[in-house]
């Protein structure tokens, strides 16, 4: 199903959830809504579904209208980030509620109910009531039971977060095989940036009611657009400089406080211009001669230990070891280089970096 | 500053805990739950004269009329309240209207009313009583729709409250999502939201039988103005009536009989009822798609709520509001000292019950709220009701039994008819509070005492004020129900005359413009009371 | 600060042991973490610390102390909620000033206290404030103060950051681990993520069905699991189940169900034993199997132990986790570098390997290696 929106705006009293949202969404694409708490991506898949009407604004679903059509008519799957199974139902009775408020016959109900336990293996425990199963299991039956609907249509609101670490890096690698196999269209919204980046095909980056970047995991992590983007998927260092001039094949040379100059990837800056350079922890590497630095924390982090300094510009920067290799000790000296190519350049924001990428 | 500060320390052992928990639970069941079942041990020990009734059958058959009527009145009036009670519960929890917190707060003024009150002012709202000079509806003149329609009026506030704290329990997102779906909101409702609803309807059933098996002021008085008081009985009015006209001596087997009767059957009943409710099952099998989406959408919701709206604005609040009719008649000769003295008694016996119940009852309750799943937990839990259930009447004449068979003595009455209110107000202030502590995560005063604080300090500075008001809430609840019992203290004693016996007294004379007036100066002395309470309370810091 | 001991702890819930014998022994002035999955037993670990729950059998200690039966409020053990249980009639200031009022310190130094707490803690904005009016970094800040400011030895917290935002969660994990050593505390932290712990301890506890299963630093859990479970909790692992086909002075070999032969590091199992290799997906390496061109109609082989077909490839940031189905096997992970990203689309043919010393080789627990692995 396609799905676009025009326009979209909700207001709750005077404030504005979401504002101004325009968005088209192809067949069968994962999509995912990124945002910290409050950004208003809950507010978006609410309408879209149409649990909520907006108060400007249109929704087609393959070229329709659909605005005005209540939720019950709309045919579109929705998980629910509290899960919220019927308790007074079986597992079974659960998956089949769809089907059976349509009104079909018996066998045909029982038939799609059993179908869809077991595309997500969850056949077992038919008789069992939700109250008997784990968070993680529950979560499954939710998800047949809104693809028992037969709808083309997903919405998954933060399906994961009520569940433990461990059982929700299982289970959105499980979700996103099962709506590929199926060619569902998905509307995943989360606050988790490693999630969005796992499962997406593309990713909307919202804060505070608008769309704030969009683009594939992979665009937004190489070449964010903003110094919100880069902050928020995936970590990055930080650093406020200025601009001091260019080399021959247009890379930016910035100089950064307390006087090393660094070279950063190409860009329209001039010199002089207050910017802030972006440089990702792998990206990072000592060297015999660079931005001298501090060693003053190691800390393993399962496949590289992730080295924090404080360097000579008063910046903290961070650097990835893989677990081979040999961990400096607190205090050692390091000189620290930066892949030109992979260090972008954000100019300085005016209400000061901090504000930038305020998460609350 | 010191006696606080050792019972900080005494709170802080656990023998000592568990020493002052021991006594609360002793001074409930000696003080509450004893006396208030008393007199099924003395049908008993009195076996020969209660025999002696089922030899009288003119006093058998007045005896099954007034307990047919009694249980037949309370049955229909808790099947219409769960009725009209389950749309305006939806209405209340889940729409948000202007107005909504007016509505809210009239709701519950019948029960802030004292009964005897309301049924002055319902008979002459539904009928024509003699004597009075305000035009009524007068469409009501059999006695047994009378007290239908008087009894929903001080029950429906308990079915629509206890259906809505449930309703605001059940997650709105199982019909959202039973809605995305594709189940009309009718179909929604009915497999999902009505099946986890038992819970409620049980509570609500329970408070509202009670309610209605146990009125005396209100039902007596709307019989007696309509004139059949010595012909048409519920069980307790037959005990009040026994009493007036024969005296406790002389009518003791009829009335041992009747009160045992109303205390088994209504235990009875209420374990059947509960068994009913949970294991009926709503036939959610079958579904109307293209019914349901009619009916739950346009105009039948709309009618719905139009109509529970009226329903309480017509039968409910119109009909308590009538006698402020009065106001337009001249004003009445009172006699001020009488009822100035009836006032004060009522007061300190409703003052000394709410004192009583909130100091040995909040334990009680928090023991319930924190630990429900224990064995002990779930034994205080359901004895907690026992003198909820039980006719107040009965009740009051259990307890008069119980402690006259320790003092033989009768100057203890105002003593015995404070233990009688203390006993039916104390299931109110424990559920209160019970509720109330219940919504308050435990994980507060659990980090309070690791953060040093001794037990008593963790419920003194922080689970206290964050349940104050809920207190004060019960407390108000509880005196005003106090306030308006007739029923028990008439039982108890003949000479103590507090303001429902004063005003029963003065429509057994026919002064109804008196009685009237006298009701509506008790009505404005309780609402600036109760405006008084909640400002101080308030102004005690509740800034949260 | 004191060092803490539990001694065989048991305590049955009608029925389910939140505490089956269980043993830990904290350092002074050790951040541990205590890690495992819903339901198994961690949240009453901690409570039997700071005596909320009683144990029915067994002993805690606080530097020799025998405190079992201390009331809590003595113990001087401070928790920090995962709800954080600010008092919501109190404003962050009376929140934090709570325990030094109740305890009746000397005024002056009282307000020096908790106002150096809550500056610590970055809301001097914000002391007048209610609770409902801070967002949930604030709230957990302010908890933070308020436990801090009980002059307590040891600060217990239950999942401080599971409420916050993951981003957040990321930035609190830091700023949290220094200020409880910069206060020198011994911490019992109880979490449920693995990445959480591994950031923040200095030792990790791994808890499952109320007894620790190993305890250790992050590095030796990750790459020492004692059991299937651990090694699949801590980090995904692939586990292949197989026999001991050799055992050299190396490696063992070890014949899969399908034939497969694989490599993983030495044991003294005897030969044939059923067993589990557990390798973690960030030291599965897949190999990509040139396709035959004009110029090298026989490209060379990579060496490995099975090959794959390449399912998916998932950019994830600064690594990327490609899935590829193993001909009776199954799904095989490997996370690698992002840098490789390139070198790896869906239907490739991969070779896949890894060093064995990285393999961990178990035996197959009684109760079956599905119930064993499975995480909630």
């Amino acid at each position: 199903m396609k799905i676009k929106l025009e326009n979209i705006s909700m207001k709750f009293g005077d404030f504005y959830a979401v504002r101004n949202i325009n968005l088209s969404i192809s067949k069968g694409e994962y999509l995912t809504v990124l945002g910290p708490s409050g950004c208003g991506k809950t507010t978006l898949i609410k309408v879209i579904s149409g649990i909520w009407k907006p108060t400007e604004g249109k929704v087609f679903v393959d070229g329709e209208d659909v605005t005005d059509i209540p939720m019950e008519d709309r045919d579109t799957g929705y998980v629910f980030q509290n899960i919220a199974l019927f308790p007074n139902m079986t597992i079974k009775d659960n998956v089949g509620y769809s089907p059976r408020v349509k009104d079909l016959p018996a066998e045909e109900v029982d038939e799609i109910a059993k179908g869809h336990l077991e595309l997500v293996k969850m056949f077992d425990r038919a008789g069992m009531f939700p109250s008997e199963l784990s968070g993680g299991e529950q979560q499954k039956v939710a998800l047949a039971r809104a693809l028992a609907s037969g709808s083309k249509m997903l919405m998954l609101d933060e399906p994961l977060s009520a569940l433990d670490a461990r059982v929700r890096v299982e289970l959105r690698y499980e979700i996103r095989r099962l709506v590929k196999k199926l060619g569902i269209t998905v509307l995943h919204v989360t606050h988790d940036q490693e999630e969005a980046m796992a499962v997406s095909d593309r990713i909307i980056l919202m804060r505070a009611g608008g769309i704030h970047e969009v683009g594939t995991p992979l665009d937004l992590y190489r070449n964010p657009k903003s110094i919100f983007a880069a902050y928020f998927i995936g970590e990055t260092n930080l650093m406020e400089c200025t601009v001091s001039g260019k080399t021959k094949t247009g890379r930016t040379v910035v100089k950064l406080r307390g006087g090393p100059t660094v070279r950063a990837a190409k860009s329209d800056f001039e010199k002089g211009d207050p910017v802030v350079i972006s440089v990702r922890p792998e990206h990072v590497y000592t060297a015999s001669d660079g931005i001298r630095a501090e060693v003053i924390g190691a800390v393993f982090m399962g496949v590289y230990w992730r080295i924090r300094t404080l360097a000579e510009t008063s910046d903290y920067i961070d650097y990835n070891v893989s677990s081979n290799d040999e961990v400096p000790q607190v205090g050692e000296k390091v000189y620290l280089v930066f892949n030109k190519r992979a260090t972008k350049v954000f100019s300085r924001p005016t209400e000061g970096l901090e504000e930038a990428i305020k998460l609350e | 500053m010191s006696l606080l500060k050792w019972i900080n320390d005494i709170s802080n052992n656990e023998r000592s805990r568990k020493a002052w928990f021991s006594l609360v639970c002793l001074i409930f069941v000696i003080f509450i739950i004893i006396p208030s079942v008393f007199v099924v041990l003395k049908m008993f020990t009195e076996w020969g004269i209660v025999h002696e009734v089922f030899k009288d059958p003119v006093m058998m058959s007045t005896i099954e009329g007034a307990i047919w009527n009694s249980f037949s009145i309370a049955g229909l009036v808790t099947i219409i309240d769960i009725l009209v009670g389950i749309p305006m519960a939806w209405i209340f929890v889940r729409k948000p209207f202007k107005g909504k917190r007016i509505l809210d707060t009239l709701m519950d003024m019948p029960l802030a009313f004292p009964t005897a009150v309301v049924g002055i002012s319902i008979v002459m709202f539904w009928g024509i009583p003699d004597g009075i000079s305000i035009p009524g509806l007068g469409v009501v003149v059999s006695p047994y729709i009378m007290l239908i329609l008087l009894h929903i009026i001080f029950t429906y506030p308990y079915m629509v409250r206890s259906l809505s704290a449930i309703l605001e329990q059940i997650e709105p997102n199982y019909e959202t999502a039973a809605m995305t779906l594709s189940a009309s909101r009718l179909t929604a409702v009915r497999t999902i939201t009505l099946p986890l609803f038992r819970a409620g309807l049980v509570t609500g059933t329970i408070l509202c039988f009670a309610r209605s098996l146990s009125e005396t002021g209100g039902t007596f008085i709307a019989l007696q103005m309509m004139g059949v008081d010595s012909t048409f009985f519920t069980g307790p009015t037959f005990i009040a009536y026994m009493k007036a006209e024969y005296g406790a001596d002389v009518a003791m087997g009829p009335m041992i009989l009747i009160s045992v009767l109303m205390i088994i059957l209504a235990l009875l009943l209420l374990v059947v009822v509960k068994v009913l409710i949970m294991r009926f099952k709503i036939p959610v099998k079958k579904v109307w798609p293209q019914l349901g989406r009619k009916v739950s959408r346009g105009a039948v919701p709309k009618l719905k709520d139009v109509f529970s709206i009226a329903f309480l604005v017509l039968m409910v609040l119109l009909p308590t509001f009538y006698i402020f009719t009065f106001l337009t008649q001249p004003m009445a000769d009172i006699d001020y000292g009488a009822l100035l003295s009836a006032t004060g008694i009522s007061f300190l016996i409703a003052g000394i019950a709410v004192a009583f119940n909130i100091i040995f009852g909040t334990p009680i309750a928090l023991y319930i709220a924190r630990k429900r799943n224990t064995k002990l937990g779930k034994i205080l839990d359901s004895l907690v009701n026992v003198p909820l259930i039980i006719p107040t009447t009965a009740l009051g004449f259990s307890l008069a039994l119980f402690w006259g068979s320790i003092y033989a003595g009768g100057s203890l009455s105002l003593m015995m008819v404070i233990f009688g209110h203390i006993a039916f107000t104390f299931p109110l202030v424990v559920r209160n509070i019970a509720g109330a502590v219940e919504e308050v995560d435990a994980s507060y005063e659990e980090v309070a005492i690791t953060l040093g604080a001794k037990p008593f300090q963790a419920f003194s500075k922080v689970l206290m004020p964050i349940i104050k008001s809920s207190i004060v809430a019960g407390a108000i609840l509880a005196f005003t129900r106090s306030l308006g019992e007739t029923g028990a203290t008439i039982a108890i004693s003949d000479s103590i005359k507090t303001v429902p016996v004063y005003i029963m007294d003065l429509i057994k004379l026919h002064n109804y413009t008196e009685a009237a007036f006298c009701s509506i100066i008790l009505i404005a002395i309780c609402f600036v009371l109760m405006f008084a309470v909640r400002i101080l309370v308030n102004r005690g810091g509740n800034r949260a | 600060m004191p060092e803490i001991v539990l001694d065989g702890l048991y305590k049955d819930y009608g029925g389910c042991m939140a505490a089956n014998g269980l043993s830990i022994k904290v350092n002074d002035g050790e951040y541990l973490c205590v890690l495992g999955p819903t339901g198994s037993g961690k949240t009453t670990c901690l409570r039997m610390i700071c005596g909320l729950t009683k144990p029915d059998k067994g002993k805690i200690s606080f530097n020799g102390v025998d405190v079992t039966n201390m009331p809590v409020s003595e113990r001087k053990a401070a928790m920090l909620s995962q709800v954080y249980s600010l008092f919501p009639p109190k404003t962050v200031y009376e929140n934090v000033m709570f325990s030094p009022e109740i305890k009746e310190w000397e005024e002056e130094s009282a307000k020096q206290l908790v106002k150096s707490m809550i500056k610590m803690v970055h809301m001097e904005n914000k002391v007048s404030a209610y609770p409902i009016e801070l967002s949930g970094g604030q709230q957990q800040r302010t908890a933070l103060a308020r436990a801090l400011a009980s002059n307590s030895d040891i600060l217990l917290l239950d999942e401080p950051l599971r409420a916050l935002d993951a981003r957040l969660r990321l930035e609190l994990r830091k700023e949290l681990r220094s200020l409880v050593k910069e206060m020198g505390l011994t911490a019992i932290h109880v979490t449920h993520d693995q990445d959480e712990a591994l950031e923040m301890a200095d030792r990790i506890a791994i808890i499952r069905k109320g007894k620790i299963v190993q305890i250790g630093t992050p590095m030796e859990v990750f790459q020492d699991p004692a059991t299937p479970f651990v090694a699949n909790f801590v980090g995904r692992s692939n586990i292949f189940l197989g026999k001991i086909r050799s055992v050299c002075e190396t490696c063992s070999e070890i014949e899969t169900d399908i034939g497969a032969v694989i490599k993983a590091r030495i044991t003294n199992m005897p030969e044939g034993t059923d067993v589990a290799v557990a390798i973690k997906i960030g030291s599965t390496r897949m190999l990509p199997i040139p396709v035959p061109t004009a110029e090298k109609p026989e490209p060379e082989q990579p060496n490995g132990f099975f090959k794959g077909r390449v399912e998916r490839v998932l950019y994830e940031g600064a690594t990327i986790t490609i899935e590829a189905d193993a001909e009776g096997i199954g799904l095989v992970s490997s996370k690698l570098p992002n840098r490789k990203y390139d070198d790896y689309k869906a239907g490739d043919e991969v070779m896949i390997t890894w060093v064995p010393e990285k393999a961990s080789v178990f035996e197959i627990p009684p109760e079956g290696i599905e119930e064993e692995l499975r995480l909630d």
